[in-house]
């Protein structure tokens, strides 16, 4: 018996260390390359000198790098808060008592499935030619001009096509959350005279709150990367207000002859988003367990 | 047993990725044994007359297969061959930092034993030269096609009202008083693309200040808040002849509502020309030198390369790549490039200056000209998106915030250039 | 008291139905403005969302010549399809022998963390080494972008295996393995079958991933002439101009196919989606 079950620990042994020689050369090779360029002035072709920490120093005092991350950051955190608030609504209307349950809950998935960058191509025409023209229309000074060419405005324009995409998937999640809580503890709290209110928070949220995890740690992290949008509403504009961190590490690694440099700042970028990731799983962690 | 376990799965994988690779498809040769030639081009505007040069090369040449390929985002798309290494034949690209670039990363052949290079205009070799780094034995560029970059304007629309071509600033300032007073918009921007911005600002530029300012930057001679200080100041100033949000469109957006006679002028450079005839095919257009300054003869044209071709250094075909250059060359097919694009060839000869140009002729044939400003800045430091920052700021010292950006930005970008060309200095004068 | 709450919430319901139109609503103008020509545009609300004179595929025709459509939905295709395939075979023995190993063996638990972490890693900065690295190896093409793919969905797919691996009883195997049957056969013929749920789920999950990724082929292939389906339409923006009209067409083309999956296997998709999230 000791002698079999040794075996099937070779056999998968054979199996993972091919996978993790094939893991290892596009993920985690590259990666190191990443960091080795990122103490060098590299222009992506051509000669180049290890520079030390120059690019890392250079860094925190670029104000354009500065700005790509709140850019990021608000970016993210408002699009998270949105997303999963509107998420939790929808799933909360969508699992109740209603007509057409699942032809609605088919529609509403409907912009998950299509592709950011055409989507952001057709929002930007809206942005730019029906608001402006509904706004004349009817006189509505703040739609006259393009919300795309404002400074202040844009990225809410971004926001407003990256949550519209997001919503759909959260809400499913949470649906899958709302049916694991069990009928029964509905009755028990309806029996108790909980109002809806109280029963939402007393009952319903502290249920579903694995869900709210995996949704909070899914959202932030695809809000931290976003790059079709960009690419296709603003391309960083007005006045690189709208340049998130992924966007400018395309834009000036690949194009501006700034390999060296923004590999530093995906270097950094990186510890970001793992850092972002691990503090919020301990914290709802922490919530989880004393709820 | 193990052993072979993991042997077979490794080959296994191995297996799949050889067979992953076979999927990749087509070499460098033709399957009718012609020699592949290459060429890609940043100009995806210029697509139909590449298109229709590519076919009359190929069908009078049986050993030798062009392709033409114009990609959007072309100069990104380069770049990134560049990085994988995957290098076509020749490039066609701009007379700017990037070429400076390309070849100062030694991407390119030496071309001067070619005979077409004595064809081509003095002003323009000297222009390429002028863009090396570290001055360069040889010729590295085929110059092509220059452009010229004023103000556009609807020539019917003026005659209608009577108005004249303006030679000052103030006439300027004057005549686009005088065109919104007839109800009609003087300028349309397209500052929603960011590069557009430049298109002002180096006609500007050239005629306010030296030719030569960011060399001397470098040299530590001047600073650029005294060079560009009213250059940014009349930028400001065009704001308020355009349409009000001038950042919500970009340059297709301001093409087309120039060719619809929603403005009078567009400040941009001639390669617009045909983008515009696109929308409105019988528009009667013309151009202007930027009146910048008080007095006439202080205006200078803007006008550079705007396509030249280079030859990737490792390059198999060298025979190939000459006979698709010297066909290139050749006046006819100047002329088909000439008739889709505008703009000003590069070759000696009786071209044509087109009628979209009229105005700027004398300038022209009196070489009052001078490279844009831009072909020296440095891609990264995105001055175009600087410059559309700066016109946003409403605030009063704009103008000072936005040249002090310019002069700690244009250290940081250049530093490496700036210790390469001392290091290059320093080596001349220690050998003499 | 069972009765009352069985009622029909129709006030919800009729929310709920005009919420729709935030979906409908753009797709509409899109298809509105694909149809037309640009002597229809005009600035106003109605000249972008009034009905077309005439409903003719012209627009759609010129769209699929310029923008080559029938290769790009070839390659869409093939990237997505062969992805699907590598990652469900790979992924789900690679998530078997990890899960199975981790229950008995440190060293494969740390595997385990090795790759899952790997989902933190994000693309921008494997991006700029992988284009050099896919260019030497002469994957810098639609295998590179495939093979990519396969490591890069590696680390939520594993994870998503693993999970549901607890839910199988090892007993099963541990009968087989008595049978003398080895690991590698009791793998294929009882527990791959097993997961199939799984592979349902991995395989939308991976196929919604790759179809509408944008980054890994411009990067990994853009100028080797082969475009994707949105890759295409980022890289005709400038042949379009300023028909937005002839846009319009070809972004409706580039949705079509993947709306069209969406309604066959709506359900499957949405399961899928659902499970994923539960297992994971």
């Amino acid at each position: 018996m000791k002698k079999k079950m040794s075996n099937r620990d070779k056999t998968f042994w054979a199996i993972i260390i091919p996978v993790l020689v094939l893991f290892f050369t596009f993920n985690t090779l590259p990666m190191i390359k990443g960091i080795i360029y990122s103490f060098t002035n590299y222009k992506g072709y051509g000669s180049y000198d290890y520079v030390g920490f120059r690019n890392y120093i250079d860094l925190f005092s670029d104000a354009r790098v500065g700005k790509s991350y709140l850019f990021t950051f608000k970016y993210a955190l408002a699009g998270t808060i949105l997303v999963n608030v509107l998420s939790l609504i929808m799933a909360l209307g969508l699992n109740s008592r209603i007509r057409f349950k699942s032809a609605l809950r088919g529609i509403y998935f409907v912009p998950n499935i299509l592709g950011g960058l055409v989507i952001g191509y057709i929002f930007s025409f809206f942005f730019t030619y029906i608001l402006p023209a509904v706004g004349n229309t009817f006189h509505i000074s703040f739609l006259q001009n393009s919300i795309l060419a404002s400074e202040k405005y844009a990225w809410i324009g971004v926001l407003i096509v990256g949550v519209w995409q997001a919503v759909a998937m959260n809400t499913i999640i949470y649906i899958s959350g709302l049916q694991t809580v069990p009928q029964d503890v509905y009755e028990a709290s309806m029996l108790d005279g909980a109002s809806k209110w109280k029963e939402f928070w007393k009952v319903t949220l502290p249920l579903v709150m694995p869900f709210v995890t995996i949704n909070l740690v899914l959202s932030t992290k695809n809000f931290l990367m976003v790059f079709d949008q960009i690419m296709s509403l603003t391309k960083g504009g007005p006045a690189q207000s709208t340049e998130s961190i992924s966007y400018l590490i395309y834009r000036n690694g690949m194009d501006g002859g700034q390999f060296g440099f923004q590999s530093a700042n995906a270097v950094i970028f990186f510890f970001v988003i793992v850092a972002i990731s691990v503090f919020q799983m301990t914290v709802m962690n922490k919530k989880e367990e004393q709820l | 047993m193990s052993k072979k376990k993991i042997a077979v799965s490794l080959s296994l994988l191995l297996g799949i990725l050889m067979g992953m690779a076979s999927l990749a498809g087509c070499g460098k040769s033709t399957s009718d044994g012609r020699v592949e030639v290459e060429l890609v081009s940043y100009k995806p505007e210029a697509v139909e007359a590449f298109a229709e040069i590519a076919e009359r090369f190929n069908e009078t040449h049986d050993d030798i297969h062009l392709t033409i390929d114009s990609p959007n985002e072309a100069m990104t798309i380069l770049k990134t061959r560049f990085i994988r290494e995957d290098y076509p034949d020749i490039v066609g690209i701009g007379g700017d930092i990037n070429y400076s670039n390309f070849l100062d990363a030694d991407l390119f052949m030496d071309i001067s034993d070619l005979e077409e290079i004595g064809m081509v205009k003095q002003s323009y070799l000297d222009m390429d030269k002028g863009l090396e780094f570290i001055p360069q034995e040889g010729v590295y560029a085929l110059p092509y096609a220059a452009n010229a970059a004023g103000i556009l304007y609807n020539r019917d629309m003026f005659e209608e009202h009577g108005w004249k071509v303006p030679e000052t600033w103030e006439e300027f300032i004057v005549l686009c008083k005088e065109i919104e007073a007839a109800g009609i918009q003087p300028l349309y921007l397209g500052y929603k693309d960011t590069w557009t911005c430049l298109a002002p600002w180096n006609a500007l530029a050239v005629g306010l200040s030296d030719p030569d300012t960011c060399n001397q930057v470098n040299m530590g001679n001047t600073t650029f808040a005294a060079a560009y200080r009213e250059t940014a100041e009349k930028m400001k100033i065009l704001l308020d002849y355009a349409e009000p949000n001038p950042y919500a469109y970009g340059y297709n957006d301001a093409c087309t509502a120039f060719a619809r006679g929603e403005a009078a002028m567009y400040p941009i450079g001639s390669y617009a020309i045909p983008q515009i005839k696109s929308v409105n095919p019988t528009m009667n257009i013309d151009s202007f030198t930027f009146p910048a300054n008080d007095a006439e003869e202080d205006n200078v044209l803007n006008s550079g390369i705007d396509l030249q071709f280079c030859v990737m250094k490792n390059c198999e075909n060298k025979e190939a790549v000459y006979e698709v250059l010297r066909f290139l060359y050749e006046d006819e097919i100047i002329q088909i490039y000439l008739d889709n694009q505008g703009g000003i060839a590069c070759k000696k000869g009786d071209f044509e200056i087109p009628a979209e140009l009229e105005s700027m002729k004398s300038y022209i044939e009196n070489d009052r000209m001078a490279d844009y400003q831009d072909h020296y800045y440095p891609s990264e430091m995105s001055v175009d998106a600087m410059i559309q920052t700066f016109l946003l700021d409403d605030s009063d010292d704009s103008v000072d915030t936005f040249l002090e950006r310019f002069d700690t930005d244009w250290k940081r970008y250049n530093r490496d250039l700036i210790r390469k060309v001392q290091q290059y200095q320093q080596e001349m004068e220690d050998a003499q | 008291m069972m009765k009352k709450a069985q009622k029909t919430n129709w006030v919800l319901t009729i929310i709920l139905i005009l919420g729709t139109l935030t979906v409908f609503f753009p797709l509409y103008m899109a298809v509105i403005i694909a149809f037309k020509q640009p002597s229809e545009m005009t600035n106003d609300v109605a000249g972008a969302l009034s009905f077309p004179e005439r409903w003719s595929l012209d627009n759609f025709k010129q769209a699929m010549e310029v923008t080559d459509f029938w290769h790009s939905l070839g390659n869409s295709l093939l990237i997505t399809l062969t992805t699907i395939v590598l990652a469900i075979l790979i992924h789900s023995i690679a998530g078997y022998a990890i899960g199975r190993g981790m229950a008995k063996k440190k060293s494969f638990r740390l595997i385990y963390l090795y790759v899952v972490s790997g989902m933190f890693v994000p693309f921008s900065i494997l991006m700029m080494p992988l284009v050099k690295q896919t260019a030497q190896m002469g994957l810098g093409n639609r295998a590179g972008v495939i093979l990519l793919y396969v490591v890069f969905y590696m680390p939520m797919n594993v994870l998503l295996y693993t999970g549901y691996l607890k839910n199988i009883p090892v007993a099963l195997e541990e009968a087989a393995d008595i049978d003398g049957a080895s690991t590698w056969k009791t793998y294929w013929k009882i527990v791959f079958p097993m997961m199939m749920p799984m592979h349902a789920t991995v395989a939308i999950l991976t196929a919604l991933g790759t179809w509408n990724d944008v980054m890994t082929p411009l990067v990994i292939m853009s100028g080797t002439g082969q475009n994707t389906l949105p890759l295409a339409q980022l890289n005709f923006q400038t042949q379009f101009g300023t028909n937005y009209n002839l846009a319009f067409a070809s972004y409706i083309l580039a949705l079509i196919p993947i709306l069209i999956f969406y309604i066959i296997c709506q359900k499957q998709i949405l399961n899928g989606v659902a499970n994923g999230a539960v297992k994971g």
